[in-house]
């Protein structure tokens, strides 16, 4: 006598949350047209490149691709610190923050939960590329 | 003369600049990571605070070179972290803060004090910060530390008023009346003050050029020489009781950018424009200094 095997399936039900998905689709979205227009931004000859990072995604254009972690790190510090000087100061959250080197400068900025940072040489214009990225 | 007589130069000044626009929240100055003077709304804590978050910012920042200017705009202020010499000014205001104006003060007179103050104190403040880490105090000994403060305060500014009579009574002496005490005085004291002549032959004692703030205007026209200056009557008239005979041929005017230009000079003509507190300046020189109608420069007779 040949026994039956029987197998088990055991069904987990998944939850699915429509605001979430919504709310999810729209993060993707900002995140698109945030790097859409980075792209254009970087087509100017004095941005040397940028960072974006959501929560889940991140792109990094930059012209020296070598040099990819030393920027990765400089911009978060520059997103930390500044943040830790604005609380020192109850200035409440940073929106933005214009950082100036003896070589190049960098323009930091958030945008509804997208960091941003555009590495570009002194002499470029960060006012307007601020006016360009921001909503 | 003590380091504190330096961090009291530039801490009045950083009070100064509050009481003039009282929409600057905060200043403070800090060089290589300690705290030489903030000023008087400032905890000493949150200033040491933002040291250290500057400096880790500053440690990953080769990727674009020495910071030389930081500007975080929040959503309730601003701050401002800006290289001067060695020196980082911060400059903490609020969001109805005019940026030009605090720029424009902080931008002038920060760097004033700093050169003042390097000369009346000109070694090195490296080795001292006048405010160190463990001068926090506690929360239960808060008053005794503000009253002390204040006694030192106070003993500092005593000590720098003595100093400044002392100067005071240097810069006022003149040959001619030490000659005429010394006619009635005894042999010694003729020697004495023949020793004093001798070495004010050899250091003419002369004011420290003053530094004017004036607006820019432009002067223009056909006859108008390009290497010319016109300053108002009233400054001119300041560096000839300064100076008396010594003559001023030329003067240094420097724009806001640092840029300086050494040039001659004269009196504005049109009495409309007396004492409105302006420079006349050609086209040329305007573009030798990187600045134009409206902004400030500083002009400072060359005493010959």
């Amino acid at each position: 006598m040949v026994k039956k095997k029987q197998s088990q399936e055991t069904e987990t039900a998944i939850v699915v949350d429509e605001g979430e998905i919504a709310a999810s689709s729209e993060d993707d979205q900002t995140f698109k047209d945030l790097s859409d227009k980075l792209a254009e931004i970087r087509k100017d000859k004095d941005v040397i490149g940028y960072i974006i990072r959501s929560k889940t995604s991140a792109t990094i254009d930059l012209n020296k691709p070598e040099k990819l972690a030393e920027y990765a790190i400089f911009s978060y510090q520059v997103m930390d610190s500044s943040q830790e000087i604005s609380d020192q100061f109850d200035l409440g959250d940073v929106e933005n923050i214009l950082i100036e080197g003896k070589e190049s400068k960098a323009l930091c900025t958030k945008i509804q939960g997208n960091k941003i940072s555009i590495f570009m040489e002194r002499n470029a214009d960060h006012a307007d590329i601020l006016k360009q990225i921001s909503p | 003369m003590s380091e504190q007589v330096y961090a009291f130069a530039l801490e009045s000044t950083l009070d100064e600049i509050q009481n003039a626009c009282p929409e600057v929240i905060s200043n403070l100055i800090f060089k290589k990571g300690k705290l030489i003077a903030k000023d008087k709304n400032t905890k000493e804590n949150i200033a040491n605070h933002t040291i250290k978050a500057f400096d880790a910012l500053t440690e990953r920042a080769e990727a674009i070179g020495d910071v030389e200017k930081i500007k975080i705009q929040s959503t309730e202020g601003k701050v401002s972290i800006a290289a001067t010499k060695d020196f980082y000014l911060t400059t903490v205001s609020s969001k109805k803060a005019d940026e030009k104006y605090v720029n424009t003060l902080t931008r002038i007179l920060i760097p004033i004090a700093i050169r003042l103050a390097e000369k009346i104190q000109p070694a090195s403040i490296e080795s001292e910060a006048v405010m160190t880490e463990e001068a926090e105090p506690e929360e239960d000994d808060k008053d005794e530390a503000t009253e002390g403060a204040i006694d030192a305060n106070e003993a500092i500014e005593e000590k720098a008023i003595d100093e400044i009579d002392e100067a005071e009574e240097i810069e006022t002496y003149h040959p001619d009346e030490i000659e005429e005490e010394t006619a009635t005085t005894e042999l010694e004291e003729t020697e004495q003050v023949d020793e004093l002549e001798d070495e004010i032959d050899t250091a003419p004692l002369l004011p420290e050029p003053p530094v004017t703030q004036l607006i820019v205007e432009n002067l223009g026209g056909l006859l108008v020489p390009s290497d010319t200056v016109r300053v108002d009557q009233e400054v001119i008239n300041q560096w000839s009781e300064l100076y008396g005979d010594n003559k001023i041929k030329e003067v240094e005017v420097e724009a806001l950018n640092g840029k300086t230009i050494r040039c001659k000079f004269k009196k504005i003509k049109k009495s409309k424009d007396a004492g409105k507190g302006i420079v006349k300046m050609p086209e040329k020189i305007q573009l030798t200094l990187e600045t134009q109608q409206g902004e400030l420069v500083t002009v400072k007779p060359i005493v010959e």
